[in-house]
């Protein structure tokens, strides 16, 4: 009552508003700003199930069973301990005891049973593909009977995409879930969101099952986290260095140098866990014609632009997996490497000659085509580069810069030729998710639907009954892929992220894969 | 008839050589008319005067600091900014006066035509025309953005658009004023037609303070075409536009300053020379209160 008297006393003048924001500002330091990476922009709900587009903040509204290190290790989360039949046909994990929602409800066998079965007929449905069914043993034990073997269980089990949602929670909102509300176990609950804008969460004081990557078991160190959408580098840039934004995630390369000057900031590099590549797509003139499409590939020059516009940091890309995974390693003659001569030869063969003001023609028609990308530097400064890199074996192309949710409707209306893009993924699966013929026009911007390409595509993806084959299979469909010519693969960044070095401190190296919640739990407000 | 002949002489040779040369007349006027002209030389003859392409790349000499041979330096993908300035003015100076040239035609056709036959059809227009100065300018960018694309052709449409009720505001008033007038009052019993009254006696009579008003309004275009540019709506890549180069300019502001300060200036400098030309022009042409009358 009081409190509230005085807040109304008080509430009237600019001057004790403005005093209010500065005692504000430091009682309650237990707060941080976050700005997400570029690439996680535009999700539009926090539902795991259902969504093909999840933030790093999904990974703190929720626990997953299992959680991957940065060595590719599994390490139990809600799952105490695992074990998989010697068939490979099931698979019996042990959970944790006493994990309650941020609903009240308790989580135990039978969440999990419940939970498995929703992601059938979704666009996450490949994740749990091999899980046939669901037994409850005890109240603690659940068995994945499998209809095959799934060496990449884990790796499922362990992604954003599959933290485990309050099933009373879900059943109560329906459709609504993941935008009105989110309920999980993880150590933070979704207060607000705002989509497209910021996501405000707040501390579950309940949290006391932390996985071992975290040092810390306990609950949280910060009270709120705020998550901003900020599609601009530059503004994200200099919102960090006025402190409107405490840790900004995956800044482009070029800005570490800016960032490295500034006292108070200090910069994390990881290793990538992504390619910035150019998907061609297959079904738009004139690169329906393979030979057009190879030469495509052959125009860009991957060192030229690590060593100018990155400075050095990172690596190229020249097929379409991060280095670090074995499927990456593919027959060298399939790897796409700079070879102007080479694309000019094969334009020729295709009928595009070269005109007088330096731009190929055919039956009168000039190679001109259209070149998609996001706003934001780090895909237009690319993306300025690539043209000019195609103009060179005289192929024109106009850019469009979109945002993030307008290009997606584009690419899922086939009105592209050409983009530039991102994608941020440690696993061989990505294959599958950009170039299924099930998943036209978004995720498969190549519109790449070849009969040869889903039988390797279904190989890899079920017919394999341990990670050798698992790996062997993949590389077979990673290889034709390549030899389709379906995207040019361009840069390998790292990922960076950087801190207010006077507000927060951010562990180095970050536990984990990438910064997710085991990482925020050892997140602490600068002393 | 002292008054129609007095007025109608005033505002035909407002619109003649005296007028101008007049406003050239001042120091002040000198210098803002010197500088405009000497950059619409500049815009149309820039494929002649760049150093070099404004589109070339060359990656390894990117963030040159201004000196020789690139006079103000080179941006991250090593192009030439004097040539990417020099081009901007085209891409600025073209989009303003293309759209300014689009407002100020409909603008004059509905405000002529609302002033002269009043009632409910002038109700009905200068409804509309109001609304269209109700919404941001930004915004009807987006409606245009949405519906054609990014590019300059939604860049000059939302410019014209911004601009339409200025000009349909002003053409009204001045034909609702100019219709009281005794020479328009024995025209109309001499027993001219509608059309013959409004394109041979009010609309030249209309007209000066209008192209005032248009000349001013191209100095606020370019800041929105700028504006525009800046936040990617305009002229997409590689085509150089004054607001695009600040835009791509912010993500190197501390590595290399000049990306982002040249074409600042040259549109603080380019805006400021139109206002004070334009200020000149209305004093030269005595009108003041006829556009503080809109």
């Amino acid at each position: 009552m009081r409190h509230q008297t005085m807040t109304k006393l008080l509430s009237g003048t600019a001057l004790v508003a403005a005093l209010t924001a500065f005692v504000a500002s430091s009682a309650f330091a237990q707060e941080a700003v976050i700005a997400f990476d570029a690439g996680e922009l535009g999700a539009t709900s926090y539902d795991p199930v259902t969504s093909s587009n999840l933030n790093t903040a999904t990974s703190m509204i929720y626990d997953r069973l299992v959680e991957q290190d940065a060595d590719q290790s599994f390490h139990p989360h809600l799952a105490n301990s695992w074990e998989e039949a010697s068939d490979g046909m099931s698979w019996t994990f042990k959970l944790h005891e006493g994990v309650t929602f941020h609903d009240g409800t308790a989580f135990d066998a039978q969440t999990v049973a419940d939970w498995i079965p929703d992601y059938a007929d979704t666009e996450n449905a490949f994740l749990t593909a091999a899980i046939e069914s669901v037994e409850v043993i005890d109240p603690l034990t659940v068995k994945f009977v499998m209809n095959r073997p799934e060496p990449n269980l884990l790796y499922n089990l362990g992604s954003a995409f599959m933290g485990i949602p309050s099933q009373a929670a879900v059943e109560e909102m329906g459709a609504d879930y993941g935008v009105a509300g989110a309920v999980g176990t993880g150590p933070f609950k979704l207060e607000r969101f705002d989509i497209g804008l910021e996501t405000v969460l707040v501390r579950n004081d309940d949290h006391a099952w932390a996985s071992d990557l975290s040092e810390n078991q306990g609950v949280a160190h910060f009270e709120r986290l705020t998550f901003r959408e900020i599609p601009d580098q530059s503004t994200a840039f200099l919102e960090l260095k006025t402190g409107g934004v405490d840790v900004l995630l995956g800044i482009p390369t070029d800005f570490i140098e800016v960032l490295k000057a500034e006292p108070n900031v200090t910069v994390i590099q990881m290793p990538g866990t992504g390619i910035s590549y150019m998907p061609i797509n297959v079904t738009a003139a004139p690169f329906d014609d393979i030979r057009v499409r190879e030469a495509t590939g052959l125009a860009i020059d991957q060192e030229a632009i690590v060593a100018s516009i990155y400075k050095g940091v990172g690596a190229p890309a020249h097929n379409f997996l991060i280095s670090s995974l074995p499927e990456a390693t593919v027959d060298p003659a399939l790897n796409v490497t700079h070879d102007p001569e080479r694309a000019g030869a094969l334009l020729d063969e295709a009928g595009w000659t070269m005109g007088d003001d330096g731009v190929r023609m055919k039956d009168g028609a000039p190679l001109e085509v259209k070149l998609f990308t996001q706003n934001g530097s780090e895909f237009t400064v690319l993306t300025q580069v690539v043209q000019a890199q195609l103009a060179a074996i005289g192929m024109k192309a106009d850019i469009t810069v979109f945002d993030s949710s307008t290009i997606r409707d584009e690419y899922k209306e086939n009105r592209h030729q050409l983009a530039v893009r991102a994608y941020d993924w440690n696993n061989s699966d990505i294959l599958d998710w950009f170039f299924s013929g099930e998943r036209l026009g978004y995720p498969n911007v190549s519109m790449w639907n070849d009969p040869e390409g889903e039988q390797l595509n279904k190989v890899a993806m079920e017919g394999s009954a341990n990670s050798e084959e698992r790996i062997a299979n993949f590389t077979a469909y990673h290889e034709y892929i390549l030899s389709q010519h379906l995207m040019v693969p361009i840069y390998q960044p790292t990922t960076n992220l950087a801190f207010n070095a006077d507000r927060v401190s951010v562990p180095d190296p970050v536990r984990g894969t990438r910064f997710r919640s085991q990482t925020v739990l050892d997140m602490k407000p600068a002393e | 008839m002292t008054s129609m002949t007095g007025t109608a002489a005033r505002m035909m040779s407002g619109f003649g050589n005296t007028s101008l040369g007049r406003a050239f007349g001042s120091i002040l006027g000198k210098v803002a008319g010197g500088f405009l002209v000497l950059l619409l030389l500049t815009a149309i003859f820039a494929p002649w005067i760049t150093p070099f392409d404004y589109a070339a790349q060359n990656l390894m000499n990117g963030n040159q600091p201004p000196g020789w041979p690139h006079l103000l330096g080179t941006d991250q993908f090593g192009r030439d900014v004097l040539s990417r300035v020099i081009y901007g003015a085209r891409t600025s100076l073209s989009v303003s006066a293309t759209a300014i040239a689009i407002s100020i035609t409909v603008g004059m056709t509905l405000g002529a035509a609302a002033g002269y036959f009043g009632g409910l059809f002038e109700r009905c227009v200068m409804t509309v025309v109001d609304l269209t100065w109700s919404f941001p300018d930004i915004l009807i960018a987006l409606i245009f953005v949405a519906i054609i694309g990014p590019g300059l052709t939604s860049t000059t449409f939302a410019i014209a658009i911004a601009y339409l009720a200025q000009f349909t505001r002003l053409t009204r008033a001045q034909i609702v004023r100019l219709k009281r007038e005794t020479f328009i009052e024995a025209t109309i019993n001499l027993g001219a037609k509608p059309h013959h009254i409004l394109l041979r006696h009010l609309l030249p009579n209309a007209i000066a303070p209008v192209i005032v008003v248009g000349m001013l309004a191209i100095g606020d275009g370019i800041v929105l075409e700028a504006t525009l540019g800046f936040f990617g709506l305009g002229a997409q890549p590689p085509t150089p536009s004054w607001g695009a180069m600040m835009s791509s300019g912010t993500a190197q502001l501390f590595l290399s300053p000049w990306v982002i300060i040249f074409p600042g200036v040259v549109v603080a400098v380019t805006v400021i020379m139109v206002n004070l030309f334009g200020d000149e022009l209305i004093r030269a042409l005595d009108i003041r209160d006829r556009i503080r009358g809109a």
